[in-house]
């Protein structure tokens, strides 16, 4: 029982990052605006390419980051010792990371809504920020899960200073590198044929820089002394490590021969495993202690008792496909390339 | 500072600020229904053009929203990890559940919504701005749920100090709950129903061209807010029995207030158990401003012959009064949880004993720093909703037709 919950928490939280992944990854993308001579002319133009990567998004935007919301809900119904462990253990890195989920939500809904270039252009300024921050916030998350908690007998976890290590910064960079490489593949996939060729090819570029930050967070975290105390099946983390870097490189092949769609799914897989690596590489524990083993909060004794377990198993049974299903629908409704006559709203 | 302090002092900052939003986005989506509906049946184009315009403002508003509806959820664990740890067995179902049935939907619904004009079928359209006003109406149900189960905790045993679900039809028949949601539910009817006629009114003050259009908002404006406030107004007093039986410390003193705060002290020792004052300050208030609004009847006579616009006064009159809702839902709001102090579930868990043990320089940035942004982002918020209402309906960016041309690139031809 308390397996299959974790495993819907797991599901629900790489859904997130997956999609919020090219969410977070288009609005890195709004940094592009070329600063060159700021006429008129140039402004218009550079506004137009950020409502046209905005509007690529666009229907699916909302519908993206409802998996965070019911991530951290499944988290409080289900796991309500880790929710209160977790978040207040790892207090400045979720602050950051909802900031950054905050600024994104209202940049990219309200950018469109005053006339102004100006405005717009801070609008974008804000979306630029709030992605970096979150996710940075949300790799660094995944980061100081794998490195362990210094949480003490008395069920708590002690300081923040735990999350300052250069393991958890590289992860946040991985990350980073990662929802940048989602997004440029999502537009690839999205934007009309004659704009997509530049994304494509800047996505086919970042997708080094991109293994370059995940080999730095492999090497890091194979020297933290911490790390590997902590993950307690090394195999399966290198396996899903190797698969991650497989990922990558299939994206690249992939991006090179003008196959989009299967980029995109293999950077998709790419957002999804880290979260699977930490799950299953920290199995049966969830918060590992490094100051008391005895201290480590196990998955099972993190889960809520057995009646509220089968009262939303009971709900969770019907509503997840039914959830899945307006989701594609949305999917399907929206699918194929933007046009001129999309609706544009964003 | 003291954390509990400033955990409290952030978590009454960022509920106020998304409690002005929702019922806003609660209110609006019912009219908006309403109005989307009746050019469905009808096919008259006016009514298209007032869920265009309606609709570009509540979707400004849903903004914020969301903002702050997810701080919010993330408070929980940052700030008050004792909440989850000793009744997060029972208080979690509730949350768990709302996330999982209504606001998932919710937003996957809007998004359709908003994207879907002239691509989707319109009664598929339609269908979903009723799917998104059944899931909002559940997400605020399921909230009251959770709320009113800390009003009057139900349905558990308490085994080594922590709260285990034994009975989970009891938190659906608490009797905190069914009023309270009746309650807040008019509440948001009569703000959504007050903004519609006030800004309506503001236009026909105006003169603005669309006279027959806002003509159409003010009456549906105004009947919205007559009939939801004498609901309001009922529902509120309902309260006063099962919250008095219940909560004998919230609203007055009296022999029920001794005994119970001589049962606390025996059970958890002496200490102070009275709320402070400032719930039934929030209690005076709300209900004064509640006759206030009350009123509204006295202005319907005026829509026959359009009395009420050649008048001018009480249009004036409906412009004053679009602050008062939102101030009456603070209010109300204070008191009933101000009114439930020093607990974080009633006669159950202290509050000091459910905020999370944080150091109090990183409470704060996190007060100050929410605050700040959220703050900003509200009043942002606000100046672009008055921006868009003063713009009026001739063409809101929600809704607008694809261009004809078949240009595959996407030109800005919007402004």
């Amino acid at each position: 029982m308390e397996l299959a919950w974790y495993a819907l928490l797991g599901l629900f939280f790489a859904t997130y990052l997956v999609l919020g992944g090219y969410d977070y990854g288009v609005g890195l993308l709004l940094a592009r605006r070329p600063t060159a001579p700021a006429t008129p002319e140039h402004d218009r133009a550079a506004d137009a390419s950020s409502r046209a990567a905005l509007n690529a998004v666009g229907p699916f935007f909302l519908g993206n980051e409802v998996w965070l919301v019911t991530a951290v809900g499944i988290l409080f119904g289900a796991f309500p010792t880790l929710e209160g462990e977790l978040l207040s253990g790892f207090y400045p890195v979720v602050l950051g990371a909802l900031a950054g989920v905050v600024l994104v939500t209202a940049g990219v809904q309200l950018r469109s809504r005053p006339r102004a270039q100006a405005a717009r252009a801070g609008w974008d300024r804000v979306v630029v920020a709030g992605s970096a921050l979150a996710a940075l916030g949300w790799g660094a998350l995944l980061g100081g899960l794998l490195q362990g908690v210094p949480r003490t007998a008395s069920g708590h976890v002690t300081g923040v200073g735990h999350v300052l290590t250069p393991f958890v910064a590289a992860v946040g960079l991985a990350v980073l590198a990662l929802v940048a490489v989602q997004g440029a593949t999502f537009l690839t996939l999205r934007l009309p044929a004659a704009d997509a060729a530049p994304v494509a090819r800047l996505a086919h570029r970042l997708v080094p820089a991109a293994l370059a930050a995940v080999g730095t967070a492999a090497v890091l975290g194979l020297l933290s002394d911490r790390v590997r105390a902590a993950v307690a099946r090394p195999a399966v983390a290198v396996l899903l490590l190797v698969a991650l870097v497989a990922a990558l490189l299939v994206a690249r092949a992939a991006l090179g021969r003008g196959r989009a769609g299967v980029a995109f799914a293999a950077t998709s897989a790419a957002l999804a495993l880290p979260v699977a690596l930490v799950g299953a590489a920290l199995w049966p524990r969830v918060l590992v202690s490094t100051v008391d083993p005895a201290a480590s909060l196990t998955v099972a004794d993190a889960a809520a008792s057995g009646p509220t377990l089968s009262l939303l198993g009971w709900l969770a049974l019907p509503l997840v496909p039914a959830l899945l299903g307006f989701q594609a629908m949305c999917w399907w409704v929206f699918r194929g390339r933007t046009d001129g006559r999309a609706p544009v709203y964003w | 500072m003291d954390p509990l302090l400033l955990a409290r002092l952030q978590f009454a900052t960022t509920t106020s600020i998304h409690f002005l939003f929702v019922v806003v986005t609660l209110g609006l989506v019912t009219l908006l229904v309403g109005l989307q509906t009746a050019g469905f049946i009808t096919g008259k184009p006016v009514y298209e053009r007032l869920t265009r315009f309606w609709g570009q403002l509540y979707v400004i508003n849903y903004v914020l929203g969301i903002a702050t509806g997810i701080v919010m959820e993330f408070q929980f664990g940052l700030n008050w990890s004792g909440l989850s740890r000793y009744v997060g067995n029972v208080f979690g179902a509730p949350l768990a559940i709302e996330t999982l049935v209504a606001f998932f939907l919710e937003s996957t619904f809007l998004g359709m919504w908003i994207f879907g004009w002239h691509r989707l079928r319109r009664g598929v359209h339609l269908a979903l701005l009723w799917g998104v006003a059944i899931t909002a109406y559940a997400s605020a149900y399921w909230i009251m749920v959770a709320n009113a189960w800390l009003q009057h905790p139900v349905g558990y045993e308490v085994r080594d100090g922590v709260a285990h679900l034994t009975d989970f039809g009891a938190l659906l028949t608490n009797p905190t709950l069914t009023f309270a949601f009746g309650h807040v539910v008019m509440a948001a009817l009569v703000t959504g129903g007050t903004l519609m006629a006030a800004v309506s009114a503001w236009h026909l003050l105006r003169r603005t061209p669309d006279f027959l259009l806002f003509r159409t908002s003010l009456r549906l404006g105004l009947i919205t807010m007559a009939l939801a406030v004498t609901g309001l107004q009922g529902f509120g007093f309902a309260q006063f029995a099962p919250v008095g039986d219940l909560q004998p410390t919230k609203f007055g003193g009296g022999p029920d207030r001794d005994a119970m705060v001589a049962e606390w002290t025996t059970r958890f020792g002496p200490g102070d158990y009275t709320p402070p004052v400032l719930s039934n300050v929030g209690l005076g208030f709300m209900i004064l401003i509640g006759f206030t609004l009350g009123c509204v009847w006295l202005l319907l006579p005026l829509l026959w012959r359009d009395w009420i616009i050649r008048l001018k006064f009480p249009l004036w009159l409906l412009l004053l009064a679009l602050p008062l809702p939102f101030a009456a839902v603070l209010l109300g709001w204070l008191a009933r949880e101000v009114g439930r102090q020093p607990w974080v579930a009633y006669g159950l868990l202290p509050t000091d004993q459910a905020v999370s043990p944080v150091g109090s320089g990183l409470m704060l940035t996190s007060l100050v720093g929410f605050t700040l942004l959220l703050g900003a982002l509200a009043v942002t918020n606000w100046t672009l909703l008055a921006r868009h209402a003063a713009r009026g309906a001739a063409d809101p960016a929600l809704g607008r037709p694809p261009a004809p041309d078949t240009d595959t690139r996407p030109h800005p031809v919007f402004a």
